[in-house]
Protein backbone atom coordinates (compact mmCIF):
# COMPACT_ATOMS: atom_id res chain seq x y z
CA UNK A 1 0.00 0.00 0.00
CA UNK A 2 1.46 3.30 -1.05
CA UNK A 3 2.12 5.77 1.77
CA UNK A 4 -0.02 8.87 1.95
CA UNK A 5 0.72 11.18 -0.95
CA UNK A 6 1.72 14.71 -0.05
CA UNK A 7 -1.59 16.10 -1.26
CA UNK A 8 -3.42 13.92 1.22
CA UNK A 9 -1.17 14.96 4.08
CA UNK A 10 -1.75 18.58 3.22
CA UNK A 11 -5.48 17.93 3.04
CA UNK A 12 -5.38 16.38 6.52
CA UNK A 13 -3.85 19.52 7.96
CA UNK A 14 -6.18 21.81 6.03
CA UNK A 15 -9.22 19.85 7.23
CA UNK A 16 -8.24 20.10 10.86
CA UNK A 17 -7.50 23.83 10.57
CA UNK A 18 -10.75 24.54 8.79
CA UNK A 19 -12.65 22.52 11.38
CA UNK A 20 -11.15 24.54 14.21
CA UNK A 21 -11.85 27.74 12.31
CA UNK A 22 -15.48 26.75 11.78
CA UNK A 23 -15.86 25.96 15.47
CA UNK A 24 -14.47 29.37 16.38
CA UNK A 25 -16.81 31.06 13.94
CA UNK A 26 -19.78 29.27 15.47
CA UNK A 27 -18.92 30.17 19.04
CA UNK A 28 -17.15 33.49 18.71
CA UNK A 29 -18.42 35.16 15.55
CA UNK A 30 -22.02 34.10 14.98
CA UNK A 31 -24.53 36.14 16.98
CA UNK A 32 -27.12 34.66 19.33
CA UNK A 33 -30.47 33.90 17.80
CA UNK A 34 -33.45 35.68 19.25
CA UNK A 35 -35.84 32.88 20.21
CA UNK A 36 -33.67 29.81 20.46
CA UNK A 37 -30.65 31.22 22.20
CA UNK A 38 -27.52 29.09 22.29
CA UNK A 39 -29.03 25.83 21.10
CA UNK A 40 -29.52 27.32 17.64
CA UNK A 41 -25.75 27.11 17.14
CA UNK A 42 -26.10 23.37 16.62
CA UNK A 43 -27.80 24.27 13.37
CA UNK A 44 -24.53 25.21 11.62
CA UNK A 45 -22.90 21.82 12.03
CA UNK A 46 -26.20 19.97 11.68
CA UNK A 47 -26.71 21.43 8.21
CA UNK A 48 -23.05 20.87 7.28
CA UNK A 49 -23.24 17.20 8.26
CA UNK A 50 -26.46 16.70 6.32
CA UNK A 51 -24.74 18.36 3.36
CA UNK A 52 -21.85 15.88 3.54
CA UNK A 53 -24.40 13.09 3.76
CA UNK A 54 -25.94 14.35 0.52
CA UNK A 55 -22.56 14.51 -1.18
CA UNK A 56 -21.93 10.92 -0.17
CA UNK A 57 -25.34 9.85 -1.41
CA UNK A 58 -24.76 11.39 -4.83
CA UNK A 59 -21.23 9.98 -5.02
CA UNK A 60 -22.53 6.50 -4.21
CA UNK A 61 -25.26 6.69 -6.83
CA UNK A 62 -22.82 7.86 -9.51
CA UNK A 63 -20.25 5.23 -8.55
CA UNK A 64 -22.90 2.53 -8.72
CA UNK A 65 -23.98 3.46 -12.21
CA UNK A 66 -20.39 3.78 -13.42
CA UNK A 67 -19.56 0.38 -11.99
CA UNK A 68 -22.45 -1.26 -13.84
CA UNK A 69 -21.30 0.36 -17.05
CA UNK A 70 -17.54 -0.14 -16.71
CA UNK A 71 -17.24 -3.24 -14.47
CA UNK A 72 -14.10 -1.76 -12.96
CA UNK A 73 -13.67 -2.90 -9.36
CA UNK A 74 -12.30 0.44 -8.22
CA UNK A 75 -15.73 2.02 -8.62
CA UNK A 76 -17.06 -0.54 -6.17
CA UNK A 77 -14.50 0.69 -3.64
CA UNK A 78 -15.59 4.28 -4.28
CA UNK A 79 -19.24 3.32 -3.87
CA UNK A 80 -18.70 1.58 -0.53
CA UNK A 81 -16.63 4.52 0.76
CA UNK A 82 -19.35 6.97 -0.25
CA UNK A 83 -22.11 4.90 1.38
CA UNK A 84 -20.20 4.56 4.63
CA UNK A 85 -19.38 8.25 4.90
CA UNK A 86 -22.92 9.23 4.01
CA UNK A 87 -24.22 6.83 6.65
CA UNK A 88 -22.03 8.30 9.39
CA UNK A 89 -22.66 11.93 8.52
CA UNK A 90 -26.41 11.60 8.11
CA UNK A 91 -26.40 9.82 11.47
CA UNK A 92 -24.64 12.77 13.06
CA UNK A 93 -27.05 15.15 11.36
CA UNK A 94 -30.08 13.23 12.62
CA UNK A 95 -28.74 13.00 16.18
CA UNK A 96 -27.68 16.66 16.31
CA UNK A 97 -31.00 17.67 14.81
CA UNK A 98 -32.86 15.68 17.47
CA UNK A 99 -30.96 17.41 20.24
CA UNK A 100 -31.74 20.76 18.65
CA UNK A 101 -35.39 19.80 18.29
CA UNK A 102 -35.96 18.83 21.91
CA UNK A 103 -35.77 22.27 23.54
CA UNK A 104 -37.06 24.03 20.42
CA UNK A 105 -40.18 22.03 19.60
CA UNK A 106 -40.51 19.81 22.66
CA UNK A 107 -39.82 16.49 20.95
CA UNK A 108 -36.68 14.64 19.92
CA UNK A 109 -38.37 13.35 16.81
CA UNK A 110 -40.96 14.67 14.41
CA UNK A 111 -42.15 12.71 11.43
CA UNK A 112 -41.37 15.54 9.07
CA UNK A 113 -40.29 14.73 5.50
CA UNK A 114 -36.56 15.44 5.66
CA UNK A 115 -36.02 13.74 8.98
CA UNK A 116 -38.09 10.69 8.06
CA UNK A 117 -36.41 10.36 4.67
CA UNK A 118 -33.00 10.60 6.32
CA UNK A 119 -33.97 7.77 8.66
CA UNK A 120 -35.21 5.65 5.76
CA UNK A 121 -31.99 6.37 3.88
CA UNK A 122 -30.03 5.09 6.87
CA UNK A 123 -32.07 1.88 6.69
CA UNK A 124 -31.22 1.56 3.01
CA UNK A 125 -27.52 1.98 3.83
CA UNK A 126 -27.66 -0.63 6.55
CA UNK A 127 -29.44 -3.00 4.17
CA UNK A 128 -26.66 -2.28 1.66
CA UNK A 129 -23.97 -3.21 4.19
CA UNK A 130 -25.84 -6.38 5.19
CA UNK A 131 -26.15 -7.31 1.54
CA UNK A 132 -22.40 -6.97 1.07
CA UNK A 133 -21.75 -9.00 4.19
CA UNK A 134 -23.73 -11.90 2.74
CA UNK A 135 -21.70 -12.27 -0.45
CA UNK A 136 -18.18 -13.66 -0.60
CA UNK A 137 -17.44 -13.43 -4.30
CA UNK A 138 -16.03 -9.92 -4.96
CA UNK A 139 -17.42 -9.61 -8.47
CA UNK A 140 -20.95 -10.67 -7.50
CA UNK A 141 -20.78 -8.48 -4.40
CA UNK A 142 -19.84 -5.46 -6.49
CA UNK A 143 -22.59 -6.12 -9.04
CA UNK A 144 -25.31 -6.67 -6.47
CA UNK A 145 -24.24 -3.66 -4.42
CA UNK A 146 -24.35 -1.46 -7.49
CA UNK A 147 -27.83 -2.70 -8.37
CA UNK A 148 -29.10 -2.03 -4.85
CA UNK A 149 -27.44 1.39 -4.82
CA UNK A 150 -29.30 2.25 -8.00
CA UNK A 151 -32.62 1.05 -6.58
CA UNK A 152 -32.04 3.00 -3.37
CA UNK A 153 -30.85 6.13 -5.15
CA UNK A 154 -34.07 6.28 -7.16
CA UNK A 155 -36.42 5.23 -4.42
CA UNK A 156 -35.25 7.58 -1.66
CA UNK A 157 -35.98 10.85 -3.50
CA UNK A 158 -39.38 9.43 -4.46
CA UNK A 159 -39.90 8.57 -0.78
CA UNK A 160 -39.09 12.16 0.19
CA UNK A 161 -41.62 13.50 -2.30
CA UNK A 162 -44.21 10.96 -1.16
CA UNK A 163 -43.89 11.98 2.48
CA UNK A 164 -44.09 15.64 1.50
CA UNK A 165 -47.23 14.92 -0.49
CA UNK A 166 -48.60 13.07 2.52
CA UNK A 167 -47.84 16.02 4.78
CA UNK A 168 -49.21 18.80 2.58
CA UNK A 169 -52.53 17.10 2.10
CA UNK A 170 -52.66 15.97 5.71
CA UNK A 171 -50.75 18.43 7.84
CA UNK A 172 -49.03 17.19 10.93
CA UNK A 173 -51.44 16.97 13.83
CA UNK A 174 -48.74 16.88 16.45
CA UNK A 175 -46.72 20.05 16.55
CA UNK A 176 -47.58 23.47 15.25
CA UNK A 177 -47.32 24.86 11.77
CA UNK A 178 -45.48 27.95 12.88
CA UNK A 179 -42.20 28.92 11.38
CA UNK A 180 -40.39 27.79 14.48
CA UNK A 181 -41.77 24.29 14.17
CA UNK A 182 -40.63 24.12 10.58
CA UNK A 183 -37.16 24.96 11.81
CA UNK A 184 -37.19 28.39 10.31
CA UNK A 185 -35.65 31.48 11.74
CA UNK A 186 -34.35 34.66 10.24
CA UNK A 187 -30.64 34.55 9.60
CA UNK A 188 -28.52 37.62 9.76
CA UNK A 189 -25.58 38.01 7.40
CA UNK A 190 -23.10 36.87 10.07
CA UNK A 191 -25.12 33.71 10.58
CA UNK A 192 -25.23 33.08 6.85
CA UNK A 193 -21.49 33.54 6.61
CA UNK A 194 -20.94 31.07 9.43
CA UNK A 195 -23.25 28.57 7.82
CA UNK A 196 -21.57 28.78 4.43
CA UNK A 197 -18.16 28.51 6.00
CA UNK A 198 -19.32 25.40 7.87
CA UNK A 199 -20.60 23.93 4.59
CA UNK A 200 -17.28 24.68 2.92
CA UNK A 201 -15.29 23.18 5.82
CA UNK A 202 -17.29 20.01 5.82
CA UNK A 203 -17.00 19.66 2.06
CA UNK A 204 -13.23 19.64 2.51
CA UNK A 205 -13.59 17.17 5.38
CA UNK A 206 -15.76 15.00 3.13
CA UNK A 207 -13.08 14.96 0.41
CA UNK A 208 -10.45 14.15 3.00
CA UNK A 209 -12.33 11.27 4.60
CA UNK A 210 -13.45 10.01 1.20
CA UNK A 211 -9.84 9.75 0.07
CA UNK A 212 -8.82 7.95 3.26
CA UNK A 213 -11.77 5.57 3.07
CA UNK A 214 -10.98 4.73 -0.56
CA UNK A 215 -7.39 3.95 0.42
CA UNK A 216 -8.73 1.71 3.15
CA UNK A 217 -10.90 -0.02 0.57
CA UNK A 218 -7.95 -0.55 -1.74
CA UNK A 219 -5.97 -2.11 1.10
CA UNK A 220 -8.93 -4.33 1.95
CA UNK A 221 -9.12 -5.43 -1.66
CA UNK A 222 -5.43 -6.31 -1.64
CA UNK A 223 -5.83 -8.38 1.52
CA UNK A 224 -8.92 -10.13 0.19
CA UNK A 225 -7.19 -11.02 -3.07
CA UNK A 226 -4.28 -12.53 -1.18
CA UNK A 227 -6.66 -14.50 1.01
CA UNK A 228 -8.48 -15.86 -2.02
CA UNK A 229 -5.17 -16.82 -3.61
CA UNK A 230 -4.09 -18.64 -0.48
CA UNK A 231 -7.31 -20.61 -0.35
CA UNK A 232 -6.70 -21.79 -3.90
CA UNK B 1 -37.29 32.45 24.44
CA UNK B 2 -35.57 29.32 25.61
CA UNK B 3 -33.98 29.56 29.02
CA UNK B 4 -30.26 30.25 29.03
CA UNK B 5 -29.35 27.24 31.13
CA UNK B 6 -31.38 24.76 29.07
CA UNK B 7 -30.12 26.25 25.86
CA UNK B 8 -26.45 25.97 26.75
CA UNK B 9 -26.94 22.44 28.09
CA UNK B 10 -28.48 21.20 24.86
CA UNK B 11 -25.98 23.04 22.70
CA UNK B 12 -23.06 21.47 24.52
CA UNK B 13 -24.73 18.06 24.35
CA UNK B 14 -25.22 18.51 20.62
CA UNK B 15 -21.66 19.51 19.92
CA UNK B 16 -20.30 16.82 22.20
CA UNK B 17 -22.31 14.26 20.25
CA UNK B 18 -21.08 15.56 16.91
CA UNK B 19 -17.47 15.49 18.02
CA UNK B 20 -17.73 12.09 19.69
CA UNK B 21 -19.33 10.35 16.70
CA UNK B 22 -16.82 11.95 14.33
CA UNK B 23 -13.99 10.83 16.58
CA UNK B 24 -15.40 7.31 16.80
CA UNK B 25 -15.51 7.10 13.02
CA UNK B 26 -11.92 8.29 12.69
CA UNK B 27 -10.84 5.77 15.32
CA UNK B 28 -12.65 2.99 13.45
CA UNK B 29 -10.82 3.97 10.26
CA UNK B 30 -7.48 3.83 12.04
CA UNK B 31 -8.22 0.49 13.69
CA UNK B 32 -9.40 -1.08 10.45
CA UNK B 33 -6.30 0.24 8.68
CA UNK B 34 -3.99 -1.25 11.28
CA UNK B 35 -5.79 -4.62 11.19
CA UNK B 36 -5.58 -4.79 7.42
CA UNK B 37 -1.87 -3.88 7.48
CA UNK B 38 -1.30 -6.68 9.95
CA UNK B 39 -3.30 -9.14 7.84
CA UNK B 40 -1.29 -8.12 4.79
CA UNK B 41 1.98 -8.74 6.59
CA UNK B 42 0.84 -12.17 7.79
CA UNK B 43 -0.46 -13.16 4.37
CA UNK B 44 2.77 -12.09 2.67
CA UNK B 45 4.77 -14.19 5.13
CA UNK B 46 2.56 -17.20 4.47
CA UNK B 47 2.99 -16.63 0.75
CA UNK B 48 6.77 -16.49 1.11
CA UNK B 49 6.80 -19.69 3.14
CA UNK B 50 4.67 -21.62 0.69
CA UNK B 51 6.77 -20.52 -2.30
CA UNK C 1 -16.19 -32.08 -53.47
CA UNK C 2 -19.30 -34.13 -53.01
CA UNK C 3 -20.66 -33.87 -49.54
CA UNK C 4 -23.26 -36.38 -48.35
CA UNK C 5 -26.63 -34.72 -48.34
CA UNK C 6 -27.78 -33.97 -44.83
CA UNK C 7 -31.05 -32.35 -44.02
CA UNK C 8 -30.67 -28.62 -43.78
CA UNK C 9 -31.00 -27.59 -40.10
CA UNK C 10 -34.13 -25.56 -39.65
CA UNK C 11 -33.51 -22.18 -38.05
CA UNK C 12 -34.76 -22.21 -34.45
CA UNK C 13 -38.09 -20.51 -33.92
CA UNK C 14 -36.49 -18.10 -31.49
CA UNK C 15 -34.02 -16.85 -34.07
CA UNK C 16 -36.66 -16.47 -36.73
CA UNK C 17 -39.24 -14.53 -34.67
CA UNK C 18 -37.45 -13.02 -31.69
CA UNK C 19 -40.36 -11.00 -30.36
CA UNK C 20 -42.76 -13.93 -30.10
CA UNK C 21 -39.94 -16.03 -28.65
CA UNK C 22 -39.64 -13.46 -25.89
CA UNK C 23 -43.35 -13.53 -25.14
CA UNK C 24 -43.38 -17.31 -25.38
CA UNK C 25 -40.60 -17.50 -22.83
CA UNK C 26 -42.47 -15.25 -20.42
CA UNK C 27 -45.63 -17.28 -20.91
CA UNK C 28 -43.74 -20.51 -20.34
CA UNK C 29 -42.26 -19.30 -17.07
CA UNK C 30 -45.60 -18.01 -15.78
CA UNK C 31 -47.32 -21.23 -16.80
CA UNK C 32 -44.62 -23.34 -15.14
CA UNK C 33 -44.99 -21.47 -11.85
CA UNK C 34 -48.78 -21.52 -11.89
CA UNK C 35 -48.97 -25.19 -12.87
CA UNK C 36 -46.45 -26.18 -10.21
CA UNK C 37 -48.36 -24.21 -7.63
CA UNK C 38 -51.66 -25.74 -8.71
CA UNK C 39 -50.23 -29.17 -7.99
CA UNK C 40 -48.50 -28.52 -4.71
CA UNK C 41 -50.34 -25.45 -3.39
CA UNK C 42 -47.64 -25.01 -0.79
CA UNK C 43 -46.80 -21.41 -1.61
CA UNK C 44 -50.38 -20.12 -1.72
CA UNK C 45 -51.47 -21.95 1.41
CA UNK C 46 -48.47 -20.60 3.30
CA UNK C 47 -49.15 -17.04 2.14
CA UNK C 48 -52.88 -17.26 2.89
CA UNK C 49 -52.49 -18.72 6.36
CA UNK C 50 -49.82 -16.17 7.14
CA UNK C 51 -51.97 -13.27 5.93
CA UNK C 52 -54.93 -14.41 8.03
CA UNK C 53 -52.70 -14.84 11.06
CA UNK C 54 -51.35 -11.31 10.60
CA UNK C 55 -54.89 -9.94 10.53
CA UNK C 56 -55.63 -11.91 13.69
CA UNK C 57 -52.57 -10.48 15.41
CA UNK C 58 -53.54 -6.96 14.41
CA UNK C 59 -56.94 -7.52 15.94
CA UNK C 60 -55.43 -8.18 19.36
CA UNK C 61 -52.46 -5.87 18.97
CA UNK C 62 -54.52 -2.82 18.12
CA UNK C 63 -57.76 -3.40 20.07
CA UNK C 64 -59.66 -0.74 18.17
CA UNK C 65 -63.22 0.51 18.46
CA UNK C 66 -65.22 0.21 15.23
CA UNK C 67 -64.71 3.84 14.21
CA UNK C 68 -60.93 3.82 14.64
CA UNK C 69 -60.77 0.45 12.96
CA UNK C 70 -62.35 1.93 9.86
CA UNK C 71 -59.56 4.48 9.76
CA UNK C 72 -56.90 1.85 10.40
CA UNK C 73 -58.20 -0.66 7.82
CA UNK C 74 -56.05 0.45 4.86
CA UNK C 75 -52.92 0.35 7.01
CA UNK C 76 -53.70 -3.10 8.36
CA UNK C 77 -54.47 -4.41 4.89
CA UNK C 78 -51.28 -3.12 3.36
CA UNK C 79 -49.11 -4.26 6.25
CA UNK C 80 -50.62 -7.72 5.79
CA UNK C 81 -50.03 -7.66 2.04
CA UNK C 82 -46.45 -6.48 2.48
CA UNK C 83 -45.58 -9.27 4.92
CA UNK C 84 -47.38 -12.02 3.02
CA UNK C 85 -45.87 -10.72 -0.21
CA UNK C 86 -42.37 -11.10 1.20
CA UNK C 87 -43.13 -14.71 2.02
CA UNK C 88 -44.26 -15.38 -1.54
CA UNK C 89 -41.30 -13.61 -3.12
CA UNK C 90 -38.83 -15.51 -0.98
CA UNK C 91 -40.31 -18.94 -1.65
CA UNK C 92 -40.80 -18.31 -5.34
CA UNK C 93 -37.14 -17.47 -5.90
CA UNK C 94 -35.79 -20.04 -3.46
CA UNK C 95 -37.63 -22.82 -5.23
CA UNK C 96 -36.14 -21.62 -8.50
CA UNK C 97 -32.63 -21.67 -7.16
CA UNK C 98 -32.86 -24.90 -5.19
CA UNK C 99 -34.32 -26.99 -7.99
CA UNK C 100 -31.73 -25.63 -10.39
CA UNK C 101 -34.46 -24.13 -12.52
CA UNK C 102 -32.69 -20.81 -12.53
CA UNK C 103 -29.61 -22.28 -14.18
CA UNK C 104 -31.80 -24.08 -16.67
CA UNK C 105 -33.60 -20.87 -17.51
CA UNK C 106 -30.31 -19.07 -17.93
CA UNK C 107 -29.11 -21.64 -20.43
CA UNK C 108 -32.18 -21.12 -22.57
CA UNK C 109 -31.66 -18.88 -25.63
CA UNK C 110 -33.92 -16.10 -24.42
CA UNK C 111 -33.39 -12.57 -23.29
CA UNK C 112 -32.67 -12.57 -19.55
CA UNK C 113 -35.40 -10.03 -18.97
CA UNK C 114 -37.96 -12.63 -20.05
CA UNK C 115 -37.06 -14.47 -16.86
CA UNK C 116 -37.63 -11.30 -14.90
CA UNK C 117 -41.02 -10.60 -16.44
CA UNK C 118 -42.09 -14.21 -16.15
CA UNK C 119 -41.22 -14.40 -12.46
CA UNK C 120 -42.75 -10.99 -11.79
CA UNK C 121 -46.03 -11.94 -13.42
CA UNK C 122 -46.30 -15.20 -11.53
CA UNK C 123 -45.36 -13.48 -8.25
CA UNK C 124 -48.02 -10.88 -9.01
CA UNK C 125 -50.56 -13.62 -9.65
CA UNK C 126 -49.85 -15.23 -6.27
CA UNK C 127 -50.03 -11.91 -4.47
CA UNK C 128 -53.32 -11.01 -6.15
CA UNK C 129 -54.81 -14.39 -5.26
CA UNK C 130 -53.95 -13.82 -1.61
CA UNK C 131 -55.44 -10.33 -1.74
CA UNK C 132 -58.59 -11.62 -3.38
CA UNK C 133 -59.06 -14.01 -0.48
CA UNK C 134 -58.11 -11.57 2.27
CA UNK C 135 -60.55 -8.85 1.20
CA UNK C 136 -63.80 -10.78 1.74
CA UNK C 137 -62.45 -12.40 4.91
CA UNK C 138 -61.59 -9.00 6.35
CA UNK C 139 -64.95 -7.61 5.24
CA UNK C 140 -66.78 -10.36 7.09
CA UNK C 141 -64.61 -10.30 10.21
CA UNK C 142 -64.91 -6.54 10.68
CA UNK C 143 -68.23 -5.84 9.06
CA UNK C 144 -66.85 -3.34 6.55
CA UNK C 145 -67.58 -3.34 2.88
CA UNK C 146 -64.30 -3.60 1.02
CA UNK C 147 -65.81 -4.22 -2.42
CA UNK C 148 -64.87 -0.84 -3.74
CA UNK C 149 -63.69 -0.55 -7.38
CA UNK C 150 -61.25 2.20 -6.44
CA UNK C 151 -59.76 0.00 -3.77
CA UNK C 152 -59.34 -2.81 -6.28
CA UNK C 153 -57.43 -0.48 -8.59
CA UNK C 154 -55.16 0.65 -5.78
CA UNK C 155 -54.46 -2.93 -4.73
CA UNK C 156 -53.61 -3.81 -8.31
CA UNK C 157 -51.25 -0.85 -8.81
CA UNK C 158 -49.63 -1.29 -5.43
CA UNK C 159 -49.07 -5.00 -5.93
CA UNK C 160 -47.51 -4.43 -9.35
CA UNK C 161 -44.94 -2.02 -7.94
CA UNK C 162 -44.27 -4.18 -4.90
CA UNK C 163 -43.70 -7.27 -7.00
CA UNK C 164 -41.63 -5.42 -9.63
CA UNK C 165 -39.05 -4.37 -7.06
CA UNK C 166 -39.53 -7.48 -4.95
CA UNK C 167 -38.71 -9.90 -7.74
CA UNK C 168 -35.51 -8.02 -8.56
CA UNK C 169 -34.40 -7.87 -4.95
CA UNK C 170 -35.36 -11.47 -4.21
CA UNK C 171 -33.15 -12.52 -7.13
CA UNK C 172 -30.35 -10.71 -5.31
CA UNK C 173 -31.20 -12.05 -1.88
CA UNK C 174 -31.52 -15.69 -2.90
CA UNK C 175 -27.91 -15.67 -4.10
CA UNK C 176 -26.48 -14.50 -0.79
CA UNK C 177 -25.64 -16.44 2.32
CA UNK C 178 -28.35 -14.77 4.40
CA UNK C 179 -31.11 -15.42 1.83
CA UNK C 180 -34.65 -15.23 3.24
CA UNK C 181 -33.75 -12.91 6.06
CA UNK C 182 -32.27 -10.37 3.71
CA UNK C 183 -35.25 -9.75 1.43
CA UNK C 184 -37.46 -7.78 3.85
CA UNK C 185 -34.42 -5.74 4.93
CA UNK C 186 -33.64 -4.85 1.33
CA UNK C 187 -37.24 -4.44 0.21
CA UNK C 188 -39.11 -2.49 2.86
CA UNK C 189 -37.11 0.76 2.91
CA UNK C 190 -37.30 0.93 -0.85
CA UNK C 191 -41.00 0.16 -1.18
CA UNK C 192 -42.21 2.85 1.24
CA UNK C 193 -43.59 5.17 -1.49
CA UNK C 194 -45.93 2.34 -2.50
CA UNK C 195 -47.08 1.86 1.07
CA UNK C 196 -47.66 5.59 1.57
CA UNK C 197 -49.54 6.01 -1.71
CA UNK C 198 -51.49 2.75 -1.44
CA UNK C 199 -52.63 3.35 2.12
CA UNK C 200 -53.61 6.94 1.41
CA UNK C 201 -55.41 6.08 -1.83
CA UNK C 202 -57.18 3.08 -0.25
CA UNK C 203 -58.24 5.27 2.63
CA UNK C 204 -59.50 7.91 0.22
CA UNK C 205 -61.61 5.44 -1.73
CA UNK C 206 -63.01 3.74 1.35
CA UNK C 207 -63.99 7.06 2.88
CA UNK C 208 -65.55 8.16 -0.39
CA UNK C 209 -63.31 11.17 -0.87
CA UNK C 210 -63.42 13.12 -4.13
CA UNK C 211 -61.35 11.64 -6.93
CA UNK C 212 -59.21 14.79 -7.17
CA UNK C 213 -57.98 14.19 -3.64
CA UNK C 214 -57.01 10.61 -4.33
CA UNK C 215 -55.48 11.13 -7.78
CA UNK C 216 -52.07 12.41 -6.57
CA UNK C 217 -51.53 9.11 -4.80
CA UNK C 218 -52.71 7.07 -7.78
CA UNK C 219 -50.30 9.04 -9.95
CA UNK C 220 -47.52 8.34 -7.49
CA UNK C 221 -48.27 4.61 -7.71
CA UNK C 222 -48.28 4.66 -11.50
CA UNK C 223 -45.04 6.64 -11.68
CA UNK C 224 -43.36 4.30 -9.19
CA UNK C 225 -44.56 1.22 -11.08
CA UNK C 226 -43.31 2.50 -14.42
CA UNK C 227 -39.94 3.69 -13.13
CA UNK C 228 -39.12 0.55 -11.20
CA UNK C 229 -40.32 -1.91 -13.81
CA UNK C 230 -38.05 -0.10 -16.28
CA UNK C 231 -35.12 -0.05 -13.87
CA UNK C 232 -35.53 -3.73 -12.96
CA UNK C 233 -35.76 -4.66 -16.63
CA UNK C 234 -32.53 -2.80 -17.42
CA UNK C 235 -30.63 -4.12 -14.47
CA UNK C 236 -31.77 -7.76 -14.23
CA UNK C 237 -28.99 -8.99 -16.49
CA UNK C 238 -26.41 -7.94 -13.92
CA UNK C 239 -28.18 -9.93 -11.25
CA UNK C 240 -28.20 -13.27 -12.98
CA UNK C 241 -25.02 -13.21 -15.03
CA UNK C 242 -22.44 -15.74 -14.00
Amino acid sequence: MKPQPIALKVLNVVSVLLFLAALSMVFLYAPLEATMNYVQKIFYFHIANAWVGMLGFIAAAVAGVVYLVRHDQKWDIVELAAVEISLVFFLIAILAGSIWARPTWGAYWTWEPRLTTAAILEMVYIAYLLLRQGIDDPDRRARFSAVYTLVGAISVPITFLSIRLFRTIHPVVIGTNSAASQGGFDMTSKMLATMFFALFTFSIIFANLFWHRIRLGQLAQQVEQLKLEEIQ
Amino acid sequence: MIAYATSIKYMLAGYALILIVLALYLVSLVIRWRNLKRDLRILKEIQKKSN
Amino acid sequence: MDRPQTTKPRPSPVARRPSSGFLNAIGAIVWKDLAAELRSRELLSAMLVFALLVILIFNFALELDPLTRRVATPGILWATFAFAGTLGLNRSMAVEKDRGCLDGLLLAPVDRSAIYFGKTISNLAFMLIVEVVVLPVYSVLYNTNLFNPGLIVVILLGSVGYVAVGTLLSSLAVQTRTRDVLLPILLFPVVIPILIAAVKASSGFLQGLALTEVMPYINLLIVYDVIFTAVAYMVFDYVVEE
